[in-house]
C-alpha cells in the first residue's frame, strides 16, 4: 500500500525521487555504505567536503561521544580534487541518487576552483557550500557567520558553478542564522542547507584537559534536533517561504518522525547525517517511514507537508 | 585457513546472546549467535576483524550493581555503536557462535553487562583487516596486552587448528594480575616457557605472563620480558613473526624489538570510531609510505586494525 505513495519532491529544479538525503562526512565519497544499503534509493547523496588539494586533516582523537551526541573535529580529511575526480566521480556516475559535492576551503579561490572544475561535470547535480565547518583554523565557520563574507563567497562560487545547483550550508553558531541565510539567498543561493554542528567542546576533569586534540569540535546527532528544528522554521517563515527557495533539514534525524517534523518546520527535504554511523540503512527506512505516514495522514503531495505547521 | 586475499560480507545482523558472565572483577564474556546472512558472514571473519554492537537499547545496571568509579556517568544516554573484536569464533550446524571478551570500562559496556541469554543484539560487521599469515611462516609469537588480549586468542585458535606447521608461543602482559582479562586458571606445563594461561594452554600453546607491578609471572613490561626470551633463545630472522594487540606505548615497543630482531611484525591498532566503515574519517592512523619519508593518514577501521609494525608512526 505505502509504495502507491508519490514522494518524490521538486528540489531547486532537481526532481528527486524522495526528500531524503544522506549528509556531508557520514557517508563517505560515493559508494562506501553500498555494503547496507542501495545509494538508489536516496533522494540525494551529499558527499565528504573536497578541497583544492587534499588535507591530512586534524591530530586524532577527532570524535567524542556526548549525551545523545558527538563531537567531531576531522579537520577536512579528504583526498582532494584531482583525485576525487579521478577515483570517485567514476563510481559517482553510478550511484542512481542526485549527488551534490560538499565544497571547503580556505580561501574563496579554492572554493572557486573546486566550483569551476565541477561545474562541467554530467555526474553531479550541485555542490554544496561549506562555508560552516567550524573544526578548521582558516575558512570554514569564518566564512559562515560573516553576512558579507556570506555574500561575496556565494556570489563568486554562483558564477563558477555554472549551471549546477548550488547549495549554502549554514552555521548555527550565529546570533540570527536569518541574516546568513538572506545573505545567501541574495547572492544567488538555489538552495540552504541547515543546520552544520554547533561548536562545542567535552573536558577531561582528570587531565584537565580537552578531549579532542583540536580541542573543539562540532556537535551533532540527537542532541542538537530541537535546535536544528527551530532554525529551519525561523529560515522558512523569514527567508525561504517569500523566496521559493528551498531548505534541506538537517539536524539530529534518525526516524521517519524527525524527518517529517523538519518537513512540518518548512525543510522541503532532509539530511540525515550521524545515525548513519548507528544504523547505516536508517536512510531507506526513514523513506519508507514518511511513506506510511503520509498514507496515515492522507497526504497526496508530499509538498502539502512543507512549512505546515500550524 | 586464513585467506590473506578474501574480504567477507559484511553487514547488520541480529545476533542472539547465548551467554554473558563474568570474568575476574572487570571483564565479561558475551556469547552471540548468528544464523542465515549472519553466519555466512561471521563464519569467514578472521582474527583481528571486528565488530559494532548498538548498545543503545540496553539497560543500564542498578545502581548498586555498578562499581563506585563508574557510577558518575553510568546512566549518560550512549550514541554511537561500540566496536569489539572476537575472541572465539566457531561454526554448528548453520549457526556462527562469536565470543567477545570486554572490559567493564564506562556506559555501553555497563549497559552490555545487563544483556541476557536469549537477548538481541545488532551487530555490524566482520569489519576491518584481520591478521594475515604471510607464506614460509615457522614460528609466531603472540603478545597481548591488557585489553588485547581477545584477537590474540582468536588467532592462537586459528593459527594451532589451520596451521599445523607454525610453532606458536604467547606471551599476556598487564599493569596488574587483576587485569589480565583471563580466567585465573593456570596449568602448568613442562615445557616450552614453563607455564601457560588455559586459554592458550587449551590449544596447545605455552605462555608466558608478565605484570608490571609483579602480582603475577614475570615483573616489568611484557616487553622486556618478550625481549628476554627473544635474546636467550636466539630467535629472530626470517620465518618468524610476531602478533600483536595491546596499548600503542606497548606495541610501539614490540615493533621496535621486531626489527632489532628482523622478525616480522603484525600490530592490532585502537582508535576512538565514530562509524567503523570507513566513513566518518576519525580512526585514524598515521603510516609510513615506502620508500619516502612522506607519511599519510590510514583508517583504523577500514585500513586496519591490523596492520604491519614497520608501517605505523607510533603516537606515544
Amino acid at each position: 500500500m505505502s509504495k502507491e505513495v508519490d514522494i518524490s519532491v521538486d528540489f531547486a529544479g532537481l526532481r528527486l525521487v524522495n526528500p531524503v538525503f544522506t549528509a556531508s562526512g557520514t557517508c563517505g565519497y560515493a559508494d562506501e555504505l553500498a555494503d547496507f544499503m542501495d545509494v538508489k534509493c536516496l533522494g540525494g547523496f551529499i558527499t565528504k567536503s573536497i578541497t583544492l588539494k587534499a588535507r591530512k586533516g586534524n591530530a586524532t582523537p577527532r570524535i567524542v561521544e556526548t549525551d545523545s551526541g558527538m563531537l567531531n573535529a576531522i579537520g577536512l580529511a579528504n583526498i582532494g580534487l584531482e583525485a576525487f575526480v579521478e577515483e570517485k566521480l567514476p563510481v559517482i556516475a553510478e550511484l542512481g541518487a542526485a549527488v551534490f559535492v560538499n565544497v571547503a576551503g580556505e580561501r574563496i579561490e579554492e572554493y572557486v576552483a573546486v566550483a569551476e572544475r565541477l561545474a562541467g561535470e554530467q555526474a553531479i547535480a550541485g555542490l554544496e557550500l561549506n562555508i560552516s565547518c567550524p573544526n578548521v583554523a582558516k575558512g570554514g565557520i569564518t566564512f559562515g557567520t560573516d553576512p558579507e563574507l556570506v555574500t561575496e563567497i556565494t556570489s563568486a562560487v554562483k558564477k563558477a558553478a555554472g549551471e549546477k545547483v548550488l547549495m549554502v550550508k549554514l552555521s548555527p553558531c550565529v546570533t540570527d542564522i536569518s541574516v546568513t541565510a538572506r545573505a545567501a539567498v541574495e547572492a544567488g543561493a538555489d538552495a540552504l542547507s541547515l543546520v552544520n554542528t554547533f561548536t562545542a567542546m567535552v573536558i577531561d576533569a582528570e587531565t584537565r584537559r580537552a578531549v579532542l586534540a583540536n580541542r573543539t569540535g562540532g556537535l551533532s546527532g540527537p542532541a542538537i534536533k530541537p535546535m536544528a528544528l527551530y532554525m529551519v522554521n525561523k529560515v522558512y517563515n523569514e527567508v525561504a517561504k517569500d523566496s521559493g527557495v528551498p531548505i534541506l533539514g538537517t539536524g539530529g534525524i534518525r526516524t521517519a518522525t524527525d524527518a517529517v517534523e523538519f518537513m512540518i518546520a518548512g525543510a522541503s527535504a532532509v539530511a540525515v547525517g550521524t545515525w548513519n554511523f548507528i544504523e547505516p540503512d536508517c536512510t531507506v527506512k526513514i523513506v519508507e517511514g514518511i511513506k506510511k505516514y503520509c498514507v496515515r495522514k492522507q497526504i497526496k503531495n508530499i509538498k502539502e507537508l512543507v512549512g505546515s505547521l500550524e | 585457513m586464513i585467506d590473506n586475499e578474501c574480504k567477507s560480507s559484511k553487514g547488520v545482523f541480529d545476533a542472539v546472546v547465548t551467554g554473558n558472565r563474568q570474568v575476574g572483577e572487570r571483564f565479561c564474556r558475551l556469547g552471540l549467535e548468528f544464523e542465515g546472512a549472519g553466519t555466512a558472514a561471521f563464519a569467514e571473519a578472521k582474527p583481528g576483524q571486528f565488530a559494532e554492537l548498538n548498545l543503545i537499547d540496553s539497560a543500564v545496571p542498578l545502581k548498586d550493581r555498578i562499581p563506585e568509579h563508574l557510577r558518575d556517568g553510568a546512566g549518560r544516554q550512549i550514541l554511537l555503536r561500540r566496536p569489539f573484536s572476537f575472541c572465539d569464533i566457531s561454526v554448528k550446524e548453520e549457526k556462527c557462535g562469536v565470543e567477545i571478551l570486554y572490559g567493564i570500562v564506562g556506559p555501553a559496556s555497563l549497559r552490555m553487562t545487563t544483556l541476557s541469554r536469549g537477548d538481541t543484539v545488532s551487530v555490524m560487521g566482520p569489519l576491518g583487516n584481520g591478521f594475515w599469515v604471510p607464506e614460509d611462516t615457522k614460528k609466531a609469537i603472540l603478545v597481548a596486552g591488557g585489553m588485547g588480549a581477545p584477537p590474540i586468542l582468536h588467532l592462537a585458535k586459528v593459527l594451532t587448528k589451520d596451521y599445523a606447521g607454525i610453532d606458536v608461543s604467547a606471551f599476556a602482559g598487564a599493569k596488574t594480575v587483576d587485569e589480565l582479562p583471563f580466567e585465573r586458571r593456570l596449568d602448568k606445563l613442562s615445557q616450552g616457557l614453563g607455564f601457560s594461561l588455559g586459554e592458550f594452554g587449551k590449544y596447545g600453546i605455552t605462555s608466558k605472563i608478565a605484570t608490571d607491578d609483579g602480582t603475577a609471572g614475570y615483573h616489568g613490561p611484557v616487553t622486556d620480558c618478550l625481549a628476554e626470551w627473544l635474546r636467550e633463545n636466539s630467535i629472530g630472522g626470517e620465518g618468524t613473526i610476531i602478533y600483536s594487540c595491546g596499548p600503542e606505548a606497548m606495541l610501539a615497543k614490540v615493533a621496535e624489538t621486531a626489527k632489532e630482531k628482523n622478525i616480522e611484525c603484525q600490530v592490532s591498532m585502537e582508535r576512538l570510531m565514530g562509524c567503523g566503515i570507513g566513513v566518518c574519517q576519525s580512526c585514524v592512523v598515521e603510516c609510513r609510505v615506502a620508500g619516502s619519508n612522506e607519511t599519510i593518514g590510514k583508517l583504523c577501521c577500514k585500513d586496519g586494525p591490523v596492520f604491519d609494525g614497520k608501517e605505523v608512526v607510533f603516537n606515544i
